[in-house]
């Protein structure tokens, strides 16, 4: 169905698709944390994500916290759970094989969703926005001041994170056990700690991540499956161990599926090439992962990886 | 060289008890409980082939769901009325289930040849990441391709002319079998069959190969291994153990649609492959058992919403944190027999 | 007589007179029924995306468990049991397989989905097994008897019935509507438009975008920013209720104000007042949905009987369950109806006798269906609920207004 290019429309479309990938870039950040500080890709990322979201509600709606305390409370939990969770479950197991660690991640992916449908049922609920809910209309195109938050937000969490691993002792101590486990300990970097610090700021930020998702996807056990595969490509598009990356990856993905998906309908000689269809989104995403990682697994923003023989 | 062949013969008199065990079995069990095992048949199959990927290679792939539906499909998709049409000659007509199984193998070979290919350059957990991907979306272009697949309405098997017994039974040697034993001894005759194959696949010279390239790619390498031969033989061959075990598993299911090949199923196959026991032929019949009953056993403990995978999601970090040599393992550990004759061949 | 042939001879006596009534009551030879108990099975997602519907066998086990505590149906208790299927069709069939084979049931009831149905509809209808108000609205189901005389229809408006009643308004009250349709890509929301095309036939009223959305979606803003600029006036949601939430915030968002329609499965109020997002957004005033069960959380229905009977039996029955999650109320409607089926089938039923009956139903006192809704069924038309009413979203709540709207479905 040809579709007329109006510059409204096209607008809207990059405007839906910032949106978007500002939530893929939030978890994507949480995704590149983890593994730049601990080196595991964590499948589980978006389950806990999703936990937070709902401890957040719950302190909300059934212990009458107030919004703003309810987030940072549950900024607190999830930290300490990220804590725990490595110390109990990861560290055991980091140095065996991947594939150990692969699995045990899957098997939190269960746990945890598990213990949010039974805590508290597969309902969808509501969550509220710490941002103003109205819309602007600019030139046509309407842009919700929810998800210009959102994307501050997300900036502002890179520009921390930046800021941190590269002025504060604490950031340094936690690249160094990433990249050099040995001769960090050396030095007297507590290792293990810095590997529990990288897990517990990675829940954090995907506890941000859920808590800025909900309010508009509206919140249920599955609300982060979903977003997972494709915080997994803007992670990947970006960089997995840049954060910048990460961000710039969401956008980037977002507003390319929404383009893709409104305009890719093309007839090349006498091939109908149709890309637009609703059930292609997903397999698009897998697309980008495979070709980046064939084509430059570093990502946009990541260093080449030299491999030491 | 009298300990290897003294072994062979130890080894290929427990496999020949192994098979009576499992012809004679239908005996003593119930119908549904036959076509209950046929499952494990068929997720076994997977799970060899599986593991001659990741056991052997170590090339991770939470993705094999996906060859399971590239061979299901085929069958669906050779047997129905779905219609495959060349020159205006409907295929179906004329096609029986048990024909499309090596196709099924052929075909979801040639899709892992293919992934294997980029595959070469994907390691560790970027590879699981991307097979995970696959997994992911493959449900989603097979509802694309509506005309062939039947979208996510999916293809009805149960009945049909292509679809041995499902109604009537089958006559094999003179006896007559219903439906769910004609299943049983379909799955594991052929089961069996592949587990040999791969046993001596593995013995010789490519076995040796895959684990030299598991261990030490660049050790590999150096010594003159083809990293690319060896590495994309592996996926061809896992992907065709995974296509004839979707071939199966339509047959059983008696009906396709993308849903009945979503994520949890690659999950749950290398759950399995792991849990039963890396490296080893043995474990995978733990495996195998654990992919079918672990999910109904979770939900005889508890059955309120989001318990059962609670259960199930403990017991694999559980199993992962006890036991990294997964069952097998602890039957290495344990059984002194077992330590004579499960040892990996060198 | 010596003692031992004495003691033989009692026993035996005693064995037959406990064995023999049973077995002549057992004539028929149906398994899953004894003088005393009935055993229905089926499968619902209790884990996985989809457990949300999990509410719907739910329902109706609690409605079961009032009736057998008040002596069941002429002596019998009916057991229902379920397994769980994670949504998943193959699962569906193994374990209706095992309801059949292992546990022996009278009949398949209740069981959830459309493809997960359809998958087990040739088996079950081999073997004269009948599967009772499978809960979906396909059209399929009701529309296929003469091919699958083992099966009922489902216990809603079947989903192209829906559509049709939404076209026909549209095009009576809004001629030149120009209508767009957000529906789900399967076939629910497939069936709802093609219901809604024909509905508007024979008007001025035009589809003028569709854009389906995949359940894998991770929200669907790209396809209302579609929607919206084909500059139609009209917006259908044929989405479940996760989505059609999303769509209602995205119209509110882009600024949008269509007349917007939205499907019965998500219609609840419990659904309609989270739209509302407390109340900032305003795209759910005036909407319009059909209705044919009474909503539990629709304050009107807070003093009926039904709604009554409703809170009660699940506050009894299924201690924990959420009142307010509508789909229970669905499950003890069709379980109403199941009961008043085995009623009609008589002392002694059979699996023929009762789907017999399914093909002659005239039920007007279902308390938890709209008044003046008849179940109704005949030998050429097997849809058993061919009547909705159309409702509008006025102050928070919903008001229903005009006459019921009957139809030939299928």
């Amino acid at each position: 169905m040809p579709v007329a290019f109006v510059f409204s429309e096209l607008g809207q479309q990059v405007v839906s698709g910032l949106a978007s990938g500002a939530v893929y870039a939030a978890l994507a950040l949480a995704l590149v944390i983890i593994h730049r500080s601990t080196g595991v890709i964590n499948f589980a990322q978006g389950e806990m994500a999703m936990f937070a979201t709902y401890i957040a509600w719950t302190l909300d709606v059934n212990h009458g916290f107030p919004f703003w305390g309810a987030f940072f409370a549950t900024l607190a939990i999830s930290f300490v759970g990220g804590v725990a969770i490595q110390r109990a479950v990861i560290a055991p197991i980091q140095g065996a094989s991947v594939l150990t660690i692969v699995i045990v991640t899957i098997g939190l992916i269960l746990v945890l969703n598990g213990a949010a449908t039974w805590l508290w049922t597969g309902e969808v609920r509501a969550f509220d926005s710490p941002f103003p809910t109205r819309t602007v209309d600019v030139g046509g195109v309407a842009i919700s001041l929810q998800d210009v938050g959102t994307l501050a937000v997300v900036v502002g969490a890179v520009a921390a994170l930046w800021a941190f691993f590269r002025f504060t002792k604490l950031g340094l101590a936690l690249r160094a056990a990433a990249l050099n486990p040995e001769a960090s300990r050396l030095v007297g970097v507590r290792v293990s700690w810095m590997l529990a610090l990288g897990w517990g700021l990675a829940a954090m930020l995907g506890a941000v991540a859920g808590m800025l998702t909900a309010p508009t996807v509206f919140l249920d056990p599955q609300m982060m499956q979903a977003i997972l595969i494709y915080a997994f490509a803007a992670a990947v598009l970006g960089g997995i161990d840049s954060p910048v990356g990460a961000v710039v990856g969401g956008l980037l993905l977002g507003v390319g599926l929404n383009l893709i998906g409104t305009y890719a309908e093309i007839d090349v000689w006498f091939v109908h090439v149709d890309l637009t269809a609703a059930e292609l989104r997903l397999p698009i995403a897998l697309f980008v992962i495979l070709v980046v990682l064939l084509v430059r697994p570093a990502g946009l923003f990541g260093k080449p990886e030299v491999k030491k023989v | 060289m009298g300990r290897p062949t003294s072994r062979t013969v130890s080894l290929g008199a427990l496999f020949l008890a192994g098979c009576a065990v499992v012809y004679a079995l239908p005996a003593f069990i119930s119908s549904f409980r036959a076509q209950q095992f046929a499952y494990v048949g068929i997720y076994l199959i997977a799970l060899i082939g599986l593991n001659i990927l990741t056991g052997y290679t170590g090339q991770i792939s939470l993705g094999h769901g996906a060859f399971m539906a590239i061979g299901g499909y085929t069958t669906g998709i050779l047997i129905s009325d779905q219609g495959l049409q060349i020159a205006g000659h409907t295929f179906s007509n004329d096609v029986k289930d048990l024909w499309t199984i090596p196709i099924a193998a052929v075909v979801a070979g040639a899709a892992g040849f293919l992934f294997g290919l980029p595959a070469l350059r994907l390691s560790g957990l970027y590879l699981a990441l991307a097979t995970f991907a696959v997994a992911v979306s493959a449900p989603a272009v097979f509802k694309k391709f509506e005309t062939f697949t039947g979208g996510g309405t999916g293809i009805n098997l149960f009945g049909i002319k292509g679809l041995t017994g499902s109604i009537s039974g089958v006559h094999v040697f003179g006896h007559k079998l219903d439906f769910y034993d004609w299943l049983y001894y379909l799955s594991w005759t052929i089961a069996l069959v592949l587990l040999a194959a791969a046993w001596l696949l593995l013995r010789g010279r490519i076995g040796r190969a895959f684990r030299a390239v598991r261990d030490s790619e660049t050790a590999a390498a150096s010594s003159g291994v083809s990293l690319a031969t060896y590495k994309t033989l592996a996926f061809a061959v896992s992907a065709a153990y995974a296509g004839v075990a979707g071939a199966l598993y339509a047959i059983a299911n008696t009906y396709v649609n993308p849903d009945t090949f979503p994520i949890t199923l690659s999950i749950f196959l290398l759950v399995g492959v792991v849990v039963g026991g890396l490296g080893t032929l043995s474990g995978l019949v733990v495996g195998a058992v654990l992919v079918q009953f672990l999910p109904l056993w979770s939900q005889e403990i508890s059955k309120s919403p989001g318990a059962p995978a609670v259960v199930y999601g403990v017991i694999l970090i559980a199993i992962m944190l006890a036991l990294p040599g997964g069952v097998a393992g602890l039957l290495r550990r344990v059984l002194p027999l077992a330590r004579r004759l499960y040892t990996r061949p060198r | 007589m010596s003692r031992k042939l004495a003691l033989t001879f009692a026993t035996v006596c005693a064995a037959l007179a406990a064995g023999v009534p049973g077995a002549l009551a057992r004539g028929s030879a149906d398994p899953g029924i004894t003088p005393t108990s009935i055993l229905l099975g089926g499968t619902a997602p209790l884990s996985g995306s989809a457990s949300a519907f999990s509410s719907v066998a739910r329902g109706a086990e609690a409605y079961f468990k009032y009736v057998n505590a008040r002596g069941g149906v002429h002596g019998r208790k009916i057991e229902y049991r379920y397994l769980d299927d994670a949504y998943n069709p193959a699962q569906t069939v193994q374990a209706t397989r095992q309801l059949v084979e292992s546990d022996k049931v009278f009949a398949i009831f209740n069981s959830v989905g459309t493809e997960h149905n359809q998958a087990i509809r040739d088996y079950l209808n081999q073997l004269q097994v009948p599967q009772l108000f499978p809960a979906t609205g396909s059209t399929s189901f009701g529309r296929d008897y003469a091919k699958y005389p083992w099966t009922t229809a489902g216990f809603q408006p079947s989903y192209q019935a829906e559509g049709w009643v939404y076209g026909k308004y549209l095009a009576r009250t809004k001629a030149r509507a120009k209508v767009a349709v957000i529906f789900q890509n399967d076939d629910y929301g497939k069936d709802l438009l093609a219901g809604l095309k024909k509905g508007l036939q024979r008007s001025s009223a035009k589809i003028v975008a569709a854009e389906p959305y995949e359940v894998t979606a991770s929200d669907v803003q790209s396809q209302i920013a579609t929607l919206k600029a084909s500059g139609a006036d009209t917006l259908m949601i044929f989405a479940t209720p996760r989505f059609a939430i999303q769509s209602f915030v995205f119209v509110n968002k882009l600024g949008w104000k269509p007349l917007i329609v939205n499907n019965i499965v998500s219609s609840a109020s419990s659904i309609m007042t989270l739209a509302s997002e407390g109340g900032t957004n305003k795209a759910v005033v005036g909407a319009l949905s059909g209705v044919y069960l009474k909503d539990p959380t629709d304050p009107k229905w807070a003093d009926d009987p039904g709604v009554k009977l409703y809170r009660q039996v699940l506050k009894t029955y299924a201690p924990g369950a959420n009142w307010k999650d509508v789909y229970h109320g669905y499950g003890m409607s069709v379980a109403y109806t199941m009961v008043e089926v085995l009623k009609a089938a008589g002392k002694n039923p059979t699996r023929a006798s009762v789907m017999a009956q399914t093909a002659k139903l005239s039920i007007a006192s279902n308390p938890f269906l709209l008044p003046g809704i008849l179940v109704k069924t005949s030998a050429t038309e097997r849809f058993a609920i061919e009547q909705a009413q159309l409702e509008r979203w006025e102050n928070g709540k919903w008001v229903a207004f005009g006459a019921l709207w009957g139809y030939r479905a299928g």
